[in-house]
């Protein structure tokens, strides 16, 4: 592996470079041949430090870098902030405070609000990691993402990836387009027109109807959990006709099926709105794998940040 | 009081809105703050104090018909005494009081208590605006007999729109018989709720919720319609988008009485200067992409916009270190605005001193029934010494205003004010 310069934060997708791609790709490899043994703790991070902040509930992505940390070894403390106790603009400068104070070695932070784990990591000397801020990145999906394609796709490049659902409010489309767009994976959108941004806004295909998503012969649909509150905001009409529209039924599905088209989601599933049961019962479904590839990711990510405090003298 | 003694601008050259050219005379005003003499040889008092103002110009004082100088209610953010202080050094010698203070100024007895503090506090003669709506709130009118008695130079909801079109155009039939004029920040709040920035890429890139370029559009159509169809005067606060441009620029040539002005932070960035989520750059309206600026500076330079305004909206520097989307919209403007205008444009001839003074000057004077200011004998001495060939960096330590946030921060600009005469008074700047 080429020497790579250190990084302090992961942030988001589009300041990574390829080198830093497929450095923390290939070392999830390793870390993820270890979830197999029975011991799987290395002690790459032994007395280190983990704040897990969230400022959003999260039980997945929470757990999930709860359990990476863990089997580096590392000290994990969980600190989840509901919404209605942060007052409204007055609290981040305070939090950095709080948070430099405790001298934790990584924070992983999720926000509602774009941009805030961006503002924490000019403040701090610790290495951030953003687990999803607003509508704006959630970088270690977006590998985990890029990690289970190539897992099932060696030759990824050129492959072809369709987001369903809502990409205008999906922190997960942002950046999990954005990396397969680095990679080389074609990415296509659909979606009622409320919900993905306009063409003027550039670089995206727009796929019309399940028949133009069956005809792109895509490698790999991905499905995004619709937000129930988008129905008030006038996005679309109901629930039930979203998934008339757009939802994975079986006679979609056979169709996917006669394609050899994988299926992924990046959790939680709402069932019966994006996707049906028996859907979910897809054989060349990627969803668990998903989640144990973000275990493996995001052990590649703290093991490859380096903090700026605490130098061992 | 000790009587002011003569002072003497010597050696510079005179700028005005008539000329392109540069007249080099020297100016003398006496202890009064009239100027007594322009041109050159005259006799000269021996004790006259001389401000040498070789190789600077001399130009007359701006005018800003757009300011929120946040007294009474929100001292911490600025003062008239501090905002009074900014504006001299921005070379502003006159301005325009948003009425969205705390609380907000919707009769003629609070508009007569911040003139009397004008009086008290300001260096500078302010003219406190008065509310469209009781509050501001956009539900009921306000009393405009009582404002107008006060001499409010505009009515207006400040920086937000009166959303109801009903009660809109009931404002501005009554204000119509008070021969005030009304200044509308037009907005569709619906469609502008929640946004943060301009909808568009830079948007969507950085996941911020955005807003959509005709919610100004339709605000501005929707106003213009409702001023033509009262046959009243109406002022456009802040214009930023093309089409709302050639909106008023067909209600012009369809002969309404409209009017608009635009800021010099929607002149000089676009909304692709938001880097990192910096609050400094939240504004509202929001900044627009390229092609509306390009538009805007054609406008501003073809008389299709006629005033400038800074917008001046302070806010401590704690405000702004939020959440991008919590975060106060506006930042500081009153010192930058010149010195960004000679930096951007003046310097790199795009256009001369003579727009400036006519949009940033006249215009607003002439808007709300004044006088221009002209170096002129027999006129009061309201002028500023800019040097040309100068620097100036623009920091939050050399800023006058109470809250020195602004998206030009750690800039070095070309251009430097020495500094404001009016009257008698003479403030040098650094």
């Amino acid at each position: 592996m080429s020497e790579l310069k250190p990084r302090k934060d992961l942030l988001d997708i589009e300041s990574l470079d390829l080198s830093e791609i497929e450095y923390v790709l290939s070392n999830a490899v390793p870390f993820k041949q270890l979830f197999q043994r029975s011991v799987k703790k290395v002690p790459t991070l032994r007395g280190k430090t983990v704040l897990n902040l969230f400022y959003e509930p999260s039980t997945r992505t929470s757990s999930s870098f709860e359990v990476a940390a863990h089997r580096l070894s590392a000290d994990v403390t969980n600190f989840t902030v509901s919404s209605s106790s942060v007052v409204k603009g007055e609290s981040l400068l305070d939090t950095i405070e709080t948070l430099q104070a405790m001298r934790s070695d990584y924070i992983v932070i999720r926000h509602k609000a774009a941009g805030v784990p961006g503002i924490v990591a000019q403040h701090t000397k610790a290495s951030v990691v953003n687990a999803g801020d607003g509508f704006h990145a959630h970088p270690t999906q977006a590998l985990l993402d890029a990690m289970t394609v190539r897992e099932v796709f060696p030759e990824h490049q050129g492959r072809r990836v369709v987001i369903v659902g809502d990409i205008l409010h999906s922190r997960v489309a942002r950046s999990t387009s954005t990396l397969f767009h680095k990679l080389g994976i074609e990415v296509a959108y659909f979606g009622p027109g409320t919900l993905v941004p306009a063409e003027r806004h550039g670089f995206l295909r727009r796929l019309m109807s399940w028949e133009e998503v069956f005809d792109w012969k895509p490698d790999v649909i991905y499905l995004l959990r619709v937000q129930l509150e988008r129905q008030e905001g006038a996005f679309f009409p109901s629930i039930a006709e979203y998934h008339k529209m757009y939802g994975l039924n079986s006679l979609r599905l056979n169709k996917l099926r006669q394609l050899n088209s994988w299926l992924m989601h990046p959790g939680p599933v709402n069932r019966g709105v994006e996707i049906t049961d028996e859907a979910m019962r897809y054989e060349r479904s990627l969803i668990s794998t998903q989640v144990e590839n973000g275990i493996a990711v995001r052990m590649a990510v703290l093991h490859w940040l380096k903090p700026e405090n605490g130098v061992d003298s | 009081m000790s009587v002011e003694k003569s002072r003497l601008f010597r050696g510079g050259r005179i700028a005005s809105a008539e000329a392109t050219e540069f007249v080099p005379e020297d100016v003398l005003v006496d202890g009064s703050g009239t100027i007594i003499a322009r041109g050159k040889g005259f006799e000269v008092p021996a004790d006259a104090e001389v401000i040498d103002c070789t190789g600077c110009i001399l130009v007359p004082g701006m005018f800003d018909v757009h300011v929120h100088a946040r007294e009474p209610g929100q001292e911490h953010k600025e003062t008239l005494a501090t905002c009074s202080r900014a504006a001299l050094a921005g070379g502003v010698t006159g301005c325009v009081l948003m009425p969205d203070t705390m609380p907000p100024v919707d009769t003629g007895n609070l508009v007569k208590s911040v003139m009397d503090l004008v009086s008290e506090q300001s260096l500078i003669p302010m003219y406190q605006a008065g509310c469209l709506t009781k509050g501001r709130e956009g539900k009921e009118m306000a009393g405009y007999s009582g404002m107008a008695a006060r001499k409010v130079p505009m009515l207006t909801d400040a920086d937000h729109t009166v959303p109801c079109p009903y009660l809109m155009r009931r404002c501005m039939e009554y204000a119509k018989d008070f021969g005030v004029l009304v200044t509308s920040h037009c907005d569709t709040p619906p469609l502008s709720k929640g946004g943060a920035i301009h909808e568009g890429l830079t948007s969507y890139r950085l996941g911020l919720p955005g807003i959509p370029a005709m919610s100004q559009e339709i605000g501005i159509d929707r106003d213009i319609r409702i001023a033509q169809h009262t046959a009243g005067r109406l002022h456009i606060s802040q214009i930023s988008t093309t089409h709302g441009l050639k909106s008023v620029q067909i209600a012009k040539e369809e002969g309404a009485a409209i009017t608009c002005e635009v800021s010099p932070h929607h002149l000089v960035l676009t909304d692709a200067s938001i880097r990192d989520y910096n609050t400094h750059f939240k504004f509202d309206p929001p900044l627009r992409p390229a092609a509306d600026v390009e538009a805007l500076v054609q406008g501003f330079i073809d008389g299709s916009i006629d005033v400038l305004a800074s917008d001046h909206a302070p806010h401590t520097e704690f405000e702004k270190s939020s959440e991008f989307i919590s975060a106060p919209f506006g930042a500081a403007g009153l010192e930058t605005a010149v010195l960004l205008i000679f930096d951007r444009f003046i310097r790199r001839g795009v256009f001369g001193w003579d727009l400036l003074i006519e949009r940033y000057s006249n215009a607003p004077r002439r808007l709300i029934g004044q006088q221009p200011a002209a170096i002129r004998e027999g006129e009061k001495a309201e002028f500023f010494v800019f040097d040309e060939e100068g620097q100036t960096r623009i920091s939050s330590d050399c800023m006058r205003t109470k809250g020195p946030v602004s998206p030009f921060l750690g800039e070095t600009l070309s251009g430097q004010i020495r500094g404001t005469t009016l009257g008698s008074r003479w403030y040098p700047v650094g």
